[in-house]
């Protein structure tokens, strides 16, 4: 049994391109949680998000053998499938739907975060309500950066734009994000 | 504006690297603190997270998925090879024949005998053995040589060889591997191959035997992965390759990407596809294309026809398993400067099918020289394998031929017990140890005791003929063990069918491919017989897998005698309406007739068939010179139209180097199988590569004019019209 623990994401993907199930199942275990809220922060919908998480990870198996690390960070490579992933399934089911504000969905007690979130009177349900009204790159920038955990090197290299052209979305994304949630604030 | 952009970020980057937000904040404008502050609360916000059932039915289902797709890249469908040209023509499969058969070792790498696990070399320095099978050895230097074992480590220095029936795989850190067949040596003499930070180097010696090298790609320019020969060096970065080392030559087969092959300070570069051979102190003749296939020998001799088609052979050919007319062999070559087509080797597949019976029959009469069987008189002799312990009344399987008189000829007489206790089986493997309870013979652990005799001065490393018979605690128990002729590596056995993918029957797993013949409707719990090959590295492959739960069966091919009453190869036969009889068969016709033996003693025939085949199949490798009007016109003249090719894969373009399959049938004809585009010149060939001794030569062909050949006459043409005479039906060599 592989001990994915230590190994860094080159050696680990690499085992997984040879066909190394366990070295598959650990990709699967580091990456599927923040892939997920990617796609939920897009579709708004729980079951078409983890029925699209599966989709990606299937892509993913089956790109592998054609990946070179030693081009595009593994994790940037995979967001680019999530992206495409996307862009099917808008094809096919039409466009965006915007998240319905609030959501009923269910949400585990955090109750260490609570006090950071207070003073800005922010849930998650407004927070994604928000993203949905951003410029369409500047939600991506902000969703992968901000929900997903990617560095600021990985969004370039997912978005396939320079690193100044995603500061600046970056920047332009919080700030409308954060006019957004102050609008929804004075509306509610 | 960037500014901004550059603070903002470089204040996130801080919170990344784990800063307190309060510091982080420290001397921002509001408007600034304000957007570090949401971006806090947008990561450490609770999202949903999927269910734990969906995520647990996801990974379930990758990993399922991802080692089904480990399960067919490691153990490719029989036939396969990593050739492109002989994975088109499906052929393969049942290449290894004798325990010498050299020829077959490009099929031992296609049907996943070299297959590897999950480990991986620890480090650059080092690489790791995966797949042993039989005898493998590793010596360090100025030591002994001593048994090498899976995931045991090599390093630069350390000699590897495998003895007959055995192979070994070589896989280093970067992921290039070597696949070291039977009787091979190789030394390790530089080993750097690391995947990162500089250039990999792979330094390998070949002393002897064969190798197919996967070499893993690599960023780096400088990397080097070159094995070096007794007759030269092939280098080679990200590509696919065999080495041959015989004695008087070597020889490189490129797969995949290009080779510089080098000796006496000429280099040539090898395409995929193409091959070159380096003679003792010789430098690297002109690449040429490989041809290779299978077929029935037709006739033997400087030029040998087989499946229809001549090829020229001397001195140099390998050929293995001494194949006679009406033997099926496989066949490994080139096309020469003039397109005659020469080759390298031969191999028996198997011997005629023509003789060829089995049945079931209960003992009636047991004799010196003739036993009745079900009512058939069955001679034996010194050479007639017969189990221990038969008699009167004993349900037997009887193999053996039909002599010209119509009689039977035992080669081989076994109990056929219905119950999976007592079975017989006898195999012919490679001893890898010799324990007092038991041996490994082949991979399979068999047990000795008192009873079983065995042969003096036996040793490992021998290859050995094994009886015995399956107990019911599933124990195979030898009768006796005895050294084995070189070209003897049968085996054959009967069980209950425990799985049948993969394969398992009376605790043996052993492999298939598309030419075993498998009865249909076999079922897990069946009573079967195996009979099979063990391939050149002690893999078991199965040529036929046939129920043997009806005790009183029979099948075998004879020539028909006559129709009414139906009589083959001298056996009377009945028939009825539930027999299934091919259409168009007449007296003189060789057939195939399956059938039971009635308690009354009469042969019930079930069906009967013609046994012609085709005579086989041939693959060309050719440059396409035109492609226009659903025609393909062929650099040897040849004009092939699209449509009645059986499948055409990848992109066919002018200067296109394709593999032409075509196969003969059983009437003659010739069917265009597959056309596969293996290569993209950059330009149509301006002229044939030259080869010595081949400009301005006569060569005697057999001339069939409009194909007819009662017409046919011998002419001697200069070589440069040999091509176009091929091509329509000619024949190499004079006619007979």
């Amino acid at each position: 049994m592989l001990d994915p623990s230590g190994m860094n994401w080159p050696d680990l993907v690499t085992l997984a391109q040879r066909g190394n199930v366990d070295a598959i199942g650990a990709l699967y275990d580091q990456h599927h949680a923040a892939l997920f809220r990617y796609l939920f922060s897009r579709l708004g919908e729980r079951q078409t998000a983890e029925d699209l998480t599966g989709d990606v990870f299937m892509r993913m198996l089956t790109a592998l053998p054609h990946y070179q690390p030693s081009q595009t960070p593994f994790r940037a490579w995979l967001y680019r499938i999530a992206r495409n992933r996307l862009i099917d399934h808008y094809r096919k089911e039409g466009p965006h739907t915007p998240v319905p504000l609030p959501q009923a969905e269910e949400q585990q007690d955090h109750t260490e975060d609570l006090g950071l979130l207070a003073d800005q009177k922010m849930t998650t349900e407004r927070a994604l309500a928000a993203l949905s009204q951003l410029e369409a790159t500047q939600r991506e920038v902000v969703a992968l950066r901000f929900l997903s955990g990617l560095s600021l090197q990985e969004v370039a290299e997912t978005l396939e734009k320079s690193e100044n052209a995603i500061k600046a979305l970056q920047h332009r994304g919080l700030a409308a994000l954060r006019q957004a949630l102050a609008q929804d604030q004075v509306l509610s | 504006m960037n500014q901004m952009n550059d603070g903002l970020q470089e204040r996130l980057s801080r919170l990344e690297a784990g800063e307190p937000l309060e510091v982080v904040l420290h001397g921002l404008p509001e408007a600034e603190a304000n957007l570090v502050k949401l971006a806090e609360s947008l990561r450490k916000m609770p999202y949903p997270v999927p269910t734990d059932s969906a995520m647990a039915a996801q990974r379930k289902q990758l990993l399922h998925t991802a080692q089904e797709r480990k399960i067919m890249t490691t153990q490719p469908k029989a036939g396969l090879t990593s050739r492109p040209w002989v994975w088109a023509a499906g052929l393969i499969g049942s290449l290894f024949v004798c325990a010498l058969a050299v020829a077959g070792f490009t099929g031992a790498m296609g049907l996943g005998l070299f297959r590897g696990g999950s480990l991986e070399a620890p480090n650059a320095n080092s690489g790791i053995l995966l797949g042993a099978q039989g005898l493998v050895e590793i010596k360090a230097p100025e030591g002994e040589w001593t048994l090498a074992h899976n995931g045991q480590t090599i390093v630069a220095g350390q000699h590897l060889r495998t003895s007959v029936l055995s192979g070994v795989t070589l896989a280093f850190y970067d992921g290039s591997q070597m696949h070291l067949g039977p009787q091979t040596e190789i030394s390790v003499d530089t080993l750097d191959a690391r995947r990162t930070f500089g250039p990999r180097t792979i330094l390998l010696t070949q002393w002897l035997g064969q190798t197919q090298n996967d070499v893993s790609h690599s960023n780096n320019s400088a990397s080097r992965y070159e094995v070096t020969t007794p007759s030269g060096t092939g280098a080679a970065k990200g590509t696919s390759f065999a080495v041959w080392v015989f004695t008087t030559f070597v020889r490189f087969d490129v797969d995949d990407g290009t080779v510089a092959v080098t000796n006496l300070d000429v280099t040539v570069i090898v395409l995929e596809g193409q091959s070159t051979i380096i003679k003792i102190g010789q430098p690297p003749s002109d690449p040429v294309f490989s041809l290779s296939g299978e077929g029935e020998v037709q006739a033997i001799g400087t030029t040998w026809k087989i499946g229809g088609r001549s090829f020229l052979t001397n001195a140099d050919t390998l050929i293995s398993g001494d194949p006679q007319v009406g033997d099926w062999v496989s066949f490994e070559g080139r096309v020469l400067s003039n397109g005659t087509y020469f080759l390298d080797q031969i191999t028996l597949v198997r011997h005629s099918i023509d003789n060829k019976f089995s049945f079931v029959g209960t003992v009636e009469a047991i004799g010196g020289d003739s036993w009745t069987i079900s009512g058939r008189a069955v001679r034996v002799d010194e050479l007639t394998g017969i189990q221990t312990g038969i008699e009167v009344g004993d349900s037997v399987i009887v193999e053996g031929g039909l002599a010209n008189d119509g009689t039977f000829w035992a080669s081989n007489i076994s109990l056929a017990g219905e119950d999976a206790s007592g079975l017989a089986f006898s195999f012919t493997g490679l001893v890898e140890s010799m324990g007092d309870a038991a041996w490994s013979v082949s991979g399979i652990s068999v047990t000795v005791g008192a009873e079983t005799q065995i042969a003096d001065g036996i040793e490992i490393g021998d290859i050995v003929n094994v009886t015995g018979q399956i107990a019911e605690s599933g124990e195979w128990q030898a009768q006796s063990i005895t050294p084995a002729e070189e070209s003897s590596s049968e085996f054959q056995f009967s069980g209950k069918v425990e799985d049948t993918n993969p394969w398992k029957v009376a605790g043996i797993s052993f492999e298939t491919t598309e030419q075993t013949a498998i009865e249909e409707g076999i079922q897990v719990g069946d009573l079967v017989k195996v009979e099979g090959l063990i391939l050149a590295d002690g893999t078991w492959q199965a040529t036929e897998i046939t129920r043997i739960d009806e005790p009183l069966r029979f099948e075998f091919v004879g020539d028909v005698e006559s129709l009414d009453p139906w009589v083959v190869a001298g056996v009377d036969l009945t028939v009825d309406d539930k027999t299934q009889i091919e259409e168009g068969i007449a007296v003189g016709d060789t057939v195939k007739v399956e059938g039971r033996i009635l308690e009354d003693g009469t042969w019930l025939a079930e069906e009967i068939t013609l046994a012609e085949e085709g005579l086989g199949c041939t693959n060309v490798p050719v440059v396409v010179e035109s492609v226009e009007d659903g025609q393909i016109t062929l650099a040897d003249g040849q004009v092939i139209s699209l449509d009645q090719v059986g499948e055409v894969e990848g992109d066919l373009k002018v200067a296109s180097v394709i593999i032409i399959q075509t196969c003969v049938q059983a009437d003659g004809s010739i069917v265009i199988v597959s056309i596969i585009v293996i290569y993209q010149l950059d330009e149509l060939p301006t002229a044939l590569p030259t080869s010595e001794g081949a400009t301005g030569q006569k060569v005697t062909i057999c001339h069939l004019p409009s194909g007819d050949e009662d017409k046919a006459h011998t002419l001697v043409v200069d070589e440069s019209a040999v091509p176009a005479h091929l091509a329509h039906g000619d024949t190499l060599g004079a006619c007979p």
